[in-house]
């Protein structure tokens, strides 16, 4: 007796009786499709939406300094690159279902060195492009009274000062460690296809 | 081209059992092939038949699989001792226990390789689902279909 048709009289066993049909199928489909990306595109028209505002503010209303035009507009730039970076995330991904493992596990680990990239410097520069951004765009508003001057700025300051060496660094730590054991994981995938 | 009904009527219970095989967890399977079932559904008007359907359809549902990193956890690492101690179980059920026993200690690409392997596709359309050469998919069935066996022997379940 073959053992493959043996084990295949087994494997064929399993009940699946008591799977969905294709109407309750397509009930869950409508519950769930892209709530996986729901928070991609969230952040994509939030972003988009704070870039229009940034770019409205400085067309409708007239400053007399450059430094509100400036900050406006690094905010703006900020938001748009954000926007820019997880749509082309979403785009990586709706290009992906026609792929073989092996193309999949290559995919898989270049989205692991996307988000290396993600963490490492496009965060940097958008927290960045936000705080000077933020700081020269109220600079116009306040500059004429030193109390109000003195309590917003320090108040910022402490707020990038805890985001930029306290936050970030510990959510860093704890997202390098899961993405150092998802590498491990696609190098024992890649392994088995050698 | 074929219908979402018809399509999700023809291979959801192939597809269940790929799971099935992959995680030896019912109910992780189930939400293994719904995700592939929506990826179907939203590739389904763009799909050009650059492949034929059903390599479509596993190729999304092993890579589901792939991506499914909290499945490794749940994964027994180690290998089963050959001298197991459990009695002789000649029940369907416990066959079919012990099978996905088996196939859960192999490696990800084995699982994948064998669970098709079983659904009875193809050695150059299994290629073409994992990305290796139709020579590397045979010589791997054999391999795993020897490692089973002798699983299976050690067991007692066949002679």
């Amino acid at each position: 007796m073959d053992n493959l048709d043996d084990f295949k009289a087994i494997w064929h066993a399993a009940d699946t009786k008591t799977l969905p049909s294709s109407e309750e199928m397509l009930k869950l489909i409508s519950n769930f499709r892209g709530q996986k990306l729901r928070n991609k595109w969230l952040v994509i028209i939030s972003s988009l939406i704070l870039c229009v505002l940034f770019i409205a503010v400085l067309c409708i209303f007239s400053f007399r300094l450059w430094t509100t035009y400036i900050g406006g507009s690094l905010m703006a730039l900020a938001s748009l690159w954000l926007a820019i970076n997880n749509f082309r995330s979403i785009k990586r991904f709706r290009q992906l279902d026609d792929s073989n493992n092996l193309e999949f596990i290559a995919f898989l680990e270049q989205t692991r060195k996307n988000q290396v990239y993600y963490y490492t410097r496009t965060m940097i520069y958008v927290l960045a492009g936000y705080s000077a951004g933020y700081m020269l765009y109220i600079y116009e508003l306040i500059y004429k009274y030193p109390t109000w001057f003195t309590v917003v700025y320090s108040t910022f300051g402490i707020y990038v000062a805890v985001m930029w060496f306290v936050v970030r660094p510990r959510a860093f730590r704890r997202d390098a460690a899961r993405l150092n054991a998802i590498q491990q994981r696609h190098e024992k995938l890649l392994n088995q296809f050698e | 081209m074929q219908t979402f009904d018809e399509i999700y009527r023809r291979y959801s219970p192939q597809i269940y059992r790929v799971c099935l095989g992959y995680t030896n967890d019912p109910e992780h399977a189930k939400d293994l092939l719904q995700d592939t079932f929506i990826a179907v559904w939203q590739g389904l008007p763009s799909f050009r038949q650059q492949s034929q359907v059903s390599t479509w359809i596993f190729r999304i549902a092993t890579n589901r699989c792939l991506r499914a990193m909290e499945v490794a956890k749940r994964m027994p690492s180690e290998e089963l001792p050959f001298n197991l101690a459990e009695p002789r179980v000649d029940s369907k059920e416990e066959k079919l226990k012990f099978l996905y026993q088996c196939i859960a200690e192999l490696n990800e690409t084995d699982r994948i390789i064998i669970s098709l392997e079983l659904e009875g596709l193809a050695q150059a359309e299994i290629a073409s689902v994992v990305g290796l050469s139709s020579g590397n998919i045979r010589v791997k069935i054999h391999r795993i279909k020897e490692k089973l066996t002798q699983k299976f022997k050690a067991h007692g379940q066949f002679r």
